[in-house]
């Protein structure tokens, strides 16, 4: 078994499937990344999920265009992001409770609509994958990283993006500042209503897109209830494996995402392993690491807590 | 006054006794059938199988006659457990709980309610007023193994499992059978997602199947929605089961295991109106016709007449007993 391991064919196709499962965990957990920097925790990510994977397939399956369904998804995260977003800081909501509200929102809409407008399972076509020119012509990392799907893309260049955005920016300093101390940003006149917006926004915008890739993301595209299967649950997860930093988001889902494709392949291959415990691998793996590293970061310390500008 | 008012309260209810026993014509006979589904009524697998069915049998007999009620997304057998009450409470004559992990809710409310039939299945352990169903998946299923490992060119074929448990536990356990009967060079790679449901999972690992060299795929539950789009994707051939399912993939679906849910449905009526409730095991095998192979007209060039004729034999043997494909201990 160790010499069919060996074979790099194998370990390009391991490594592959790893980045294709790492997208939908890397483009959630970096959205919920920005909403948790700025002091909001949102646990409606699975239903918001579901439901950016029902309307981008929906519109991808009836203009036959995967980009429209793109465009649509984008604009219903902004509309649920704002709801999101007006639940929890204007109105000021117990965010655990909401963000449950918005999962089931999420998941029992992607549900009823596929109902009424398709009834049934029917295929589209979604993104094929888009080879750069010369890097995917690189030895073993090409194949890996380059001859992906743009979504791939757009998640892998997501995690330098995101922490430039938080790290070497006004506008990042300042979401790190209403996270951690919102009293002090309020002093200094940063708007905290607005900038814990935006965040929620961004949030529930790539959560949404993280839906997407799970429909039309595949070359042949196709939506079931409930086709986030909990990784919208797992993606918050992640953004506490990742002590709130994109690079150690990028290691969570990799680690979660590389473990699950190599126990996929570890069955295949045949081992007197019993199955259920190569798919608990991920899970008992990450859980392992989670808690050596644990202690050594702490959240935003305003998470989970309403801006009240009289509190003392 | 006091008095007089009395008389006209007792007059009142005595003419109310008469208008309640006006002759009344006889009550419909009306059969009110509950389904439980662990997923969608729109899974094109285990679930869509058995509504279709029950919705077959309100359309023969009339909706006059059936009437159905509908819960779905129950995967836990608690949720369902309260379902099944709520359904008893109701008054509905049978019940049916679709999936072998209803058992245990299946015993505990059929016990309180004696008059009304429920059924469950994949499974055996009937009461008195419990029916069950045991599709023989693995009789197509060997048929399947026959003719992948006549059609494989690779020598390797695969099985994307959800959990190892009832249906898919026979299924694939027929198809090694009949893959090894057929051709002992043969490779069979059999794994299992851990999830009924989790398409994304199953598409994953039937990848790595294709990779590791399987050119002929099969797989059950709602999961294998997942794995059809990475056999249609990746250009191999596929054997479904549950339904016919050639509709996902008409380029890479040969043929589809389908059960007939409706005559199950029918056999317990009529039971019922024999004044049998439950306590029996309904069979659903390619005898009584309750198990169909549908084969994709689109991909019927692959079966030349010799295979066609192989397999003609061997559902013929299966058929008659000649062939009894085993089943795991």
């Amino acid at each position: 078994m160790i010499g069919e391991f060996s074979k790099s064919g194998v370990i390009i196709g391991l490594l592959s499937s790893g980045v294709r499962l790492s997208t939908p965990f890397l483009l959630a957990s970096i959205g919920e990344m920005f909403s948790q920097r700025s002091g909001v925790y949102n646990l409606g990510v699975e239903g918001i999920m579901n439901l950016g994977a029902f309307i981008s397939f929906f519109i991808a399956l009836k203009t036959s265009n995967p980009y429209f369904g793109i465009f649509v998804t984008i604009l219903i995260g902004l509309v649920m992001g704002l709801v999101t977003a007006f639940i929890n800081v204007t109105m000021k909501a117990e965010q655990g409770i909401s963000g449950i509200g918005i999962y089931f929102f999420g998941y029992g809409l992607s549900g009823l609509l596929f109902r009424l407008t398709l009834g049934s399972i029917v295929t589209t076509s979604g993104f094929e994958p888009l080879s750069i020119p010369i890097l995917s012509k690189l030895p073993f990392i090409g194949e890996v990283f380059f001859n992906q799907n743009w979504m791939v893309y757009l998640a892998l260049l997501l995690v330098p993006i995101s922490y430039i955005i938080l790290f070497r920016t006004t506008f990042g300093l300042k979401v790190r500042a209403v996270g951690e101390n919102p009293h002090a940003a309020d002093t200094l006149g940063v708007s905290v209503a607005k900038i814990r917006y935006i965040c929620i926004v961004i949030g529930v915008v790539l959560a949404a897109l993280a839906g997407s890739f799970l429909t039309i993301g595949q070359i042949e595209a196709t939506f079931v209830d409930n086709i986030a299967a909990g990784r919208g649950f797992i993606a918050i997860a992640l953004v506490y494996f990742g002590r709130w930093r994109p690079s150690g988001i990028l290691w969570g889902s990799f680690l979660f995402s590389f473990i699950d494709a190599l126990q996929l392949r570890i069955q295949v291959l045949g081992t007197k392993i019993p199955y259920e415990y190569a798919v608990m691998t991920p899970y008992v793996i990450t859980i392992l690491v989670l808690s050596f590293l644990a202690g050594r970061a702490k959240g935003p310390s305003a998470l989970g807590k309403p801006f009240e500008r009289e509190s003392t | 006054m006091k008095k007089a008012l009395m008389m006209l309260l007792v007059a009142l209810l005595v003419v109310g006794l008469f208008v309640g026993c006006k002759p009344q014509e006889k009550p419909v006979e009306k059969v009110k059938i509950a389904l439980i589904l662990p997923s969608g009524r729109d899974d094109m697998a285990w679930s869509q199988g058995m509504y279709e069915g029950v919705m077959d049998v309100q359309k023969e007999l009339g909706i006059d006659k059936i009437e159905v009620s509908v819960t779905e997304n129950m995967p836990n057998p608690v949720d369902a457990g309260a379902a099944l009450r709520d359904y008893a409470n109701k008054g509905y004559n049978i019940i049916i709980a679709h999936g072998a992990q209803y058992q245990n809710p299946v015993f505990e409310v059929a016990k309180e309610f004696p008059l009304i039939s429920f059924a469950y299945g994949t499974a055996f352990e009937t009461g008195d007023n419990i029916f069950t169903y045991d599709p023989q998946a693995q009789d197509g299923a060997y048929l399947f193994g026959m003719l992948a490992a006549k059609l494989t060119k690779t020598k390797i074929v695969g099985i994307v499992g959800p959990v190892k448990a009832g249906d898919a536990i026979k299924y694939n356990y027929g198809f090694i059978q009949g893959v090894n009967a057929t051709d002992t060079s043969i490779k069979v790679l059999e794994s299992y997602t851990g999830s009924f449901g989790d398409t994304v999972k199953a598409k994953e690992m039937a990848i790595a199947h294709i990779e590791a060299g399987a050119d002929i795929l099969t797989g059950t539950a709602q999961q294998s929605v997942g794995a059809i789009q990475a056999v249609s994707e990746r250009h191999v051939y596929w054997f479904s089961s549950d339904m016919d399912q050639s509709s996902l993939a008409p380029d890479s679906i040969i043929a589809s295991q389908a059960y007939y849910w409706k005559d199950v449905v029918v056999y317990m009526i009529d039971s019922r109106n024999k004044g049998k409730l439950g306590g029996e095991t309904i069979v659903l095998d390619f005898g009584n016709g309750r198990i169909k192979l549908v084969f994709n007209p689109k991909l019927k060039n692959l079966i030349t007449p010799e295979i066609e004729k192989l397999f003609n034999d061997t559902f013929e043997k299966i058929k008659n007993g000649e062939i009894k494909v085993k089943l795991p201990e």
